[in-house]
């Protein structure tokens, strides 16, 4: 195998794993700003990730750029969304989840 | 200097359209009511003239911000797959030193994507965070992302 097709697959595998992580924190995480967090971050290194993997394969410049471009819109969405939904839950009062010795 | 800002604010968006549609010529008509809408709207939402950007500062905010990502996906992921993910979560107030305004939107959203840190409510005076474990020193970070902000848009903090 190529040295840029391994790279790509070592990139795109890693990636998938971040995904896989977010998505059982968002499941397993208790209450809805903690799965926020999963959310935010994931979409932030997981597709980051998927990005740089795709990079090695893509046919021409202007493909690598559009790329990149959904990276960063896909960043500047998922930040955005993630502050309107943990304002409007914090709005409606939905108190977060606390660690057991901290509500001693 | 603000001809200049809207000549630079059509070079993006015309770059912006020609990614988008891979260099299609057949594209440009509608490509042209596109950028003068976002030139318009642009214009709207952040006339030009409030504030300049420093390359170096770009530079800088660029490195820290990709390498607190790596770190924030890796301690996101870990927690996930450890069986108590060991929170402390609570919510903090801290108060701003960013003058309003594009700054403290840039705040607001690097904060969602760094480590252990999510903007909950952004007031004219304070930004509060949900964050993962109170313990952390939560407030320096904050300061650091704030003067990496601040000198990439050339703007002095006030005292807080």
């Amino acid at each position: 195998m190529a040295i840029p097709e391994l790279l790509s697959s070592i990139f795109l595998v890693m990636g998938a794993a971040f995904f896989m992580a977010g998505t059982i924190g968002l499941l397993r995480f208790p209450d809805v700003y903690t799965r926020l967090h999963a959310l935010a971050k994931v979409d932030n290194l997981g597709l980051g990730l998927i990005i740089l993997g795709l990079l090695f394969q893509a046919p021409g410049l202007t493909v690598a750029l559009k790329i990149i471009l959904i990276w960063l819109l896909a960043l500047a969405a998922s930040s955005a969304v993630s502050f309107l939904i943990a304002r409007r839950a914090l709005n409606r009062g939905v108190a977060p989840w606390k660690a057991k010795e901290q509500k001693i | 200097m603000i001809l200049r800002t809207v000549f630079l604010r059509i070079v993006l968006f015309i770059a912006v359209w020609w990614i988008l549609t891979q260099g299609r010529a057949d594209s440009w008509g509608v490509g042209l009511i596109s950028i003068v809408s976002a030139l318009i709207v642009s214009l709207v939402l952040l006339p030009p003239g409030l504030f300049r950007f420093s390359f170096a500062g770009i530079f800088f905010f660029l490195l820290y911000f990709l390498s607190r990502s790596l770190k924030s996906g890796i301690q996101v992921a870990l927690m996930a797959a450890r069986l108590d993910p060991g929170f402390h979560p609570n919510i903090q107030e801290i108060p701003l030193r960013l003058p309003e305004g594009l700054g403290r939107v840039i705040l607001v959203n690097t904060l969602n994507l760094m480590p252990g840190t999510l903007s909950v409510d952004l007031t004219a005076s304070s930004l509060y965070l949900h964050v993962l474990d109170e313990r952390q020193p939560i407030e320096a970070q904050v300061r650091d992302i704030e003067k990496l902000i601040a000198h990439m848009l050339c703007v002095e903090l006030e005292e807080s």
